[in-house]
């Protein structure tokens, strides 16, 4: 059967025997997905193209056009859902993008991007499974897998090879090479192959290929893999009577004040911003509280001791808007990689094993905020009204939300200031 | 012993013809015989199945009881079914670990012995249930667990164990056209064979019967569809999976009612023109498995089963028996069939259906137990069969178990209310009701007005009473992580979905929720039941958010901060710290 079908108002013609992707791509309308691809059977596992077709939501890769059907795709229902599936896949895996190789050449970051995925909102799995370098030329970090068995459709249909399978079931699933040692190396898959340059994520990726390229030179570091435009969340109102200055705080909990340099990196344009707003507590003028009617506040790193829960909640009880800056602050970042290590581990290494120390012992002053168990995004301890990601994020963000807000509009981030790493 | 063990793995080769679509056959079979399937015995099957290691590794850890590493040779599993647990089985279990000084999971040193956790085993009026080596005992208490341990201690062979633990009884309680019904040998066939393909879908239609493994799709359509299919081979599947924690009416039947399911099988065949049949029965089930085997053999002799049946020329059906290996997903009818096919069982994108494109591709009906049972009886005494004084066609067996004094199988016409079933059944005090197991309805005191039918309350048997003793919180909690535990992982919703929701569960149950979480549930829940790949991810999260609706003190009672603020639980995040600081100013 041919004809056409109506995807967002837009009418678009398919051929016989045609999925609604299929149909929807060969007329450029771009339906966000990841594990579909045009050379393969479709899998249909990731759902992130999840339309409602004739008033039913369902994947649209897997769906056969029919003449007279109705899609919505680009909705904010659907968008948001997307976004929601994008930030379960960065929480089941360990997708943290200031370290990983294939930051900018990934497609669930791009994807994420482009979904307004500005923070992760669920806690995160941590899993480790084990790593395969045994390849010359390949590596496979297990942990990044999505399960988009594009790899295992590739080396089946492409390669002829049939190298991938997934193995275990519900969060024990895992990529399994289909060799009697289990290893890569045994595998016969050569670098062309095309299971060796499908997969959409860090999980299967080139040795001595990683950070080869400079931030701005990658893939996806200025092409979004779609042009949909998404809205972010709404901020609260500031009840701002016309010319008040507004009043911003900044502090860093346990973050490296990378993000504070990102934003001094607004150069000569702090001038122009001090014509609308003043600072309060901040490193920047060395103001050590808030006081109580801020506009915005302004929080770089993650919580990692009882000082910053105290800091957090006296800058959430002070700003109107509370704005969580960079990696750090988002998902916990950097300092977040000892969560696995036991506290007293982390303290026998800084007071006790650490070159150059005098009085080795772990400290027992009641006046000594303790640590906290694991490294938390602020998130998880107070209300977030805006998440500006990056590691850091780049000045142009600061600049561009700050403005926005300055000017009452709610902050927009587009797709070249959104960035993980 | 090397030598023994590799002819275990030639023996199950040979028995199924090195046919790789029977590889989860021999992988449970070597399980059973080992307490693990080897790397050599992998390596054996992978060489002579021409299976890549990696798919068979991908089988052993898809099935819950098939595993790599070693199993203690008396292999013991409680039911972590939420009727088990109001019935002690957490206790019986902590109990023998006690006794035999082991951990929960953990195989004993010496590896005589591993005490674990399963999804509902279908004893759940007759709870706790426990298998050992495959094998169900039911009414697990105190006696018995210490019994148990001693035995094992001194290696008794499970031959020499009481019998009358293995004896599973079936409470039929309340007896309907079905369960009354008794098969003359044949009839039903005979009488198919008369009327005609047209003839059985017309009886069939008229007498409204519908499917009874939860779906309701009305049988007559699904039959004719596969029959009007211009493919030549055909199947005819029984879903003897009853994986839906509180069911266990398919246990009675298989056991007390097998010829009439053959003999529906066997009508089903003749009608589509299928000449292979399956019934797919749940591992846990392994204890009727024989029995069955014998009433097949007997239908065969009896030239029920089998070539030219009673007499007619060209009318060929045989029926295998397969077994599953621990997956409850495996009991939606796309992944039983991937199952079928010695796979993972991961359910397949639909349409098409397997009613046109089932197992090996071909069409393919498959039902459930009791849908053959009633059509067996519907062509045996015709239309009327199902009729009853309502004003809604049709009968359903409910498995009733939880808080009543009568727990056990009911037969009741469709349309009568709920507070009939409590009263029948002998419940008091009655807080609420699951109906349809945990994907199910969660029905109040309120609603007790609320009728068993397909418009209203439907379900495939499950049913079970809560007192007003019963935390509703537990319950939920308890449904939420059955289905994050059986989630096949294929599609994303289901997969991150049923593990977060496990997560806010259990952080609402330990005190520490708060309004957020709520709403993050309510969200990932819309998800969820929108974009979920099957039935399985659609209603997983539904148990938490309708026990937070309708119980909502169950929630509030727990949640240490009702207003919309993040709980984060400084104390337990400094707790260690706090540890190590005293333990320091105390050593100096
Ligand atoms: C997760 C899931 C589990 C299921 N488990 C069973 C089961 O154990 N037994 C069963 O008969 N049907 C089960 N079903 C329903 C089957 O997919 C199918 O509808 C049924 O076997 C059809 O038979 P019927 O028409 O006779 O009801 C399940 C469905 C889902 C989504
Ligand atoms: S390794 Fe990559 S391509 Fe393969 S299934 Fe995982 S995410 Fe997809
Ligand atoms: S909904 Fe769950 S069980 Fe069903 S296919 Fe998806 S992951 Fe598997």
């Amino acid at each position: 059967m041919t004809g056409r079908i109506r995807i967002d108002g837009q009418s678009i013609p398919f051929a016989d025997g045609q999925t609604v992707m299929q149909a929807a791509s060969g007329a450029g309308v771009f339906i966000p997905h990841l594990c579909y691809h045009p050379d393969y059977a479709a899998n249909g596992s990731c759902k992130l193209c999840t339309c409602k077709i004739d008033g039913k939501q369902v994947s649209s890769c897997t769906t056969r056009a029919v003449d007279g059907q109705v899609i919505e795709s680009n909705t904010e229902e659907l968008n948001s859902e997307r976004r929601a599936l994008s930030q379960m896949l960065f929480v089941e895996g360990s997708h943290h993008c200031p370290s990983c190789e294939h930051s900018g050449n990934c497609v669930l970051q791009s994807m994420a991007y482009k979904l307004g995925m500005t923070a992760l909102m669920f806690p995160d799995f941590t899993a480790g499974r084990e790593t395969d370098a045994s390849h010359p030329d390949l590596l496979i970090n297990r942990d990044r897998c999505i399960y988009c068995h594009l790899c295992v459709r590739a080396s089946r249909d492409s390669d002829g090879k049939d190298i991938f399978s997934i193995t275990g079931r519900s969060e024990n699933k895992s990529l399994a090479i289909n060799t009697d040692s289990g290893l890569l190396k045994d595998s016969g898959i050569t670098v062309d192959d095309a299971a060796a340059n499908v997969c959409p994520v860090g999980c299967i990726i080139k040795k001595r290929d990683g950070f080869s390229k400079p931030i701005g030179q990658r893939i996806y570091d200025n092409r979004p893999v779609h042009y949909n435009k998404i809205k972010q969340p709404s901020l609260p109102d500031l009840d701002r009577e016309p010319g008040r200055k507004l009043r911003v705080a900044t502090c860093s909990l346990a973050g490296c004040f990378g993000c504070h340099m990102s934003f001094l990196d607004i150069d000569e344009r702090i001038v122009e911003l001090t014509e609308h707003v003043e600072f309060d507590r901040s490193p920047i003028n060395d103001i050590k509280t808030c006081s109580t009617q801020c506009d915005i506040g302004l929080i770089e790193g993650g919580v990692c001791n009882t000082e910053n829960i105290e800091t957090l909640r006296e800058f959430r009880d002070n700003c109107r808007i509370l704005i969580a800056v960079g990696a750090c602050a988002i998902s916990g970042g950097v300092p977040a990689l000892r969560n696995n290590v036991d506290v007293r581990e982390l303290l026998e290494e800084s007071y006790v094993n650490a070159v150059g120390i005098d009085n080795p012992q772990i400290p027992t002053d009641a006046e000594l905020p303790h640590i906290l168990e694991e490294v938390s995004p602020i998130h998880e301890v107070v209300k977030v009204d805006f998440f500006l990601p990056g590691c850091p994020p780049p000045a142009d963000a600061f600049w561009q939300i700050l403005t926005d807000i300055v000017e009452g509009r709610q902050p927009d981030l587009p797709y070249d200031l959104m960035q993980f790493d | 012993m090397v030598a023994v063990a590799d002819s275990l793995v030639h023996d199950q080769l040979a028995k199924y013809r090195r046919d790789p679509a029977f590889v989860l056959q021999m992988l449970r079979h070597l399980q059973l015989e080992q307490n693990i399937i080897t790397s050599g015995d992998i390596h054996v099957l992978s060489e002579s199945l021409n299976l890549p290691r990696a798919k068979i590794n991908g089988l052993i850890d898809f099935y819950s009881f098939l595993h790599r590493r070693p199993r203690g040779r008396y292999d013991v599993y409680f039911s972590d079914s939420i009727t088990d647990h109001m019935l002690g089985s957490r206790e019986q279990a902590n109990l023998l670990c006690e006794l035999l000084g082991v951990e929960l999971g953990q195989p004993s040193a010496n590896g005589a012995v591993t005490v674990s956790l399963t999804s509902c085993t279908g004893l759940c009026e007759r709870g706790p249930g426990v298998l050992v080596n495959g094998t169900a005992i039911d009414r697990m208490d105190d006696a018995r667990t210490r019994e148990m341990a001693s035995l094992i201690e001194a290696n008794t062979p499970l031959e020499d164990w009481p019998l009358e633990w293995f004896v599973i009884n079936d409470a039929l309680r309340k007896k309907g056209p079905l369960l009354r019904y008794e098969p003359t040998r044949g009839k039903a066939l005979e009488r198919a064979i008369a009327i005609g393909p047209e003839g059985v879908l017309k009886d069939l239609e008229t007498s409204g019967l519908r499917g009874c493994g939860g779906a309701g799709f009305p049988t007559w359509r699904k039959w004719q569809i596969c029959r009007s299919s211009n493919r030549r081979q055909r199947y005819v599947v029984c879903n003897a999976d009853e994986g839906e924690p509180g069911t266990f009416k398919d246990r009675a039947l298989l056991h007390g009612y097998a010829d009439t399911l053959l003999e529906g099988m066997t009508a089903c065949a003749i009608t589509v023109g299928a000449s292979k049949g399956f019934i797919y029965l749940r591992h846990e089930y392994e204890f009727l498995r024989e029995r069955l085997q014998h009433r097949i053999q007997r239908h065969r002799d009896t030239n029920l089963l089998g070539r030219n049946i009673l007499g007619h020329h060209g009318i060929n059906f045989d029926v295998e028996i397969f077994m599953g290996a621990g997956s409850y997903v495996c009991g939606e009818e796309s992944a039983l069939i991937e199952s079928l096919e010695g796979k993972r069982g991961i359910p397949r994108v639909r349409p098409p259906f397997p009613v046109t494109h089932g197992y090996k591709g071909k069409p393919t009906v498959v039902n459930n137990v009791e849908t053959f049972c009633y059509a067996a009886g519907i062509l045996e005494h015709g239309p009327d069969f199902l009729a009853h004084a309502g004003d809604q066609p049709g009968w359903k067996l409910l498995s009733i178990c939880g808080d009543c004094k009568s727990p056990g199988i009911y037969e009741i016409p469709l349309g009568t209310p709920i507070r009939d079933v409590l009263e029948a059944c002998g419940a008091h005090g009655t807080q609420a009701v699951q109906v349809g197991g945990p994907g199910g309805t969660l029905v109040s005191s309120a609603e007790f007005d609320r009728h068993i039918s397909y418009a209203d309350l439907n379900t495939a048997g499950s049913f079970i009473i809560f007192d007003e003793s019963r935390d509703m919180l537990d319950v939920a909690v308890n449904f939420t992580h059955f289905f994050a535990h059986e989630s096949c992982g294929f599609c994303t919703p289901c997969r991150v979905g049923t593990k977060l929701m496990v997560q806010m569960a259990d952080k609402v149950a330990d005190g520490h929720g708060a309004r957020l979480d709520i709403e993050q549930m309510q969200r990932l829940n819309k998800l969820m039941t929108q974009a979920s790949h099957c039935g399985l991810g659609q209603r997983a999260a539904v148990p938490i958010l309708t026990t937070y609706e309708k119980f909502t003190d169950s929630f509030e009672r727990r949640m240490e901060d009702v207003e919309y603020k993040p709980a984060f639980d400084v104390e337990a995040a400094i707790e260690r710290s706090r540890q190590i600081v005293s333990e320091e100013a105390l050593s100096r």
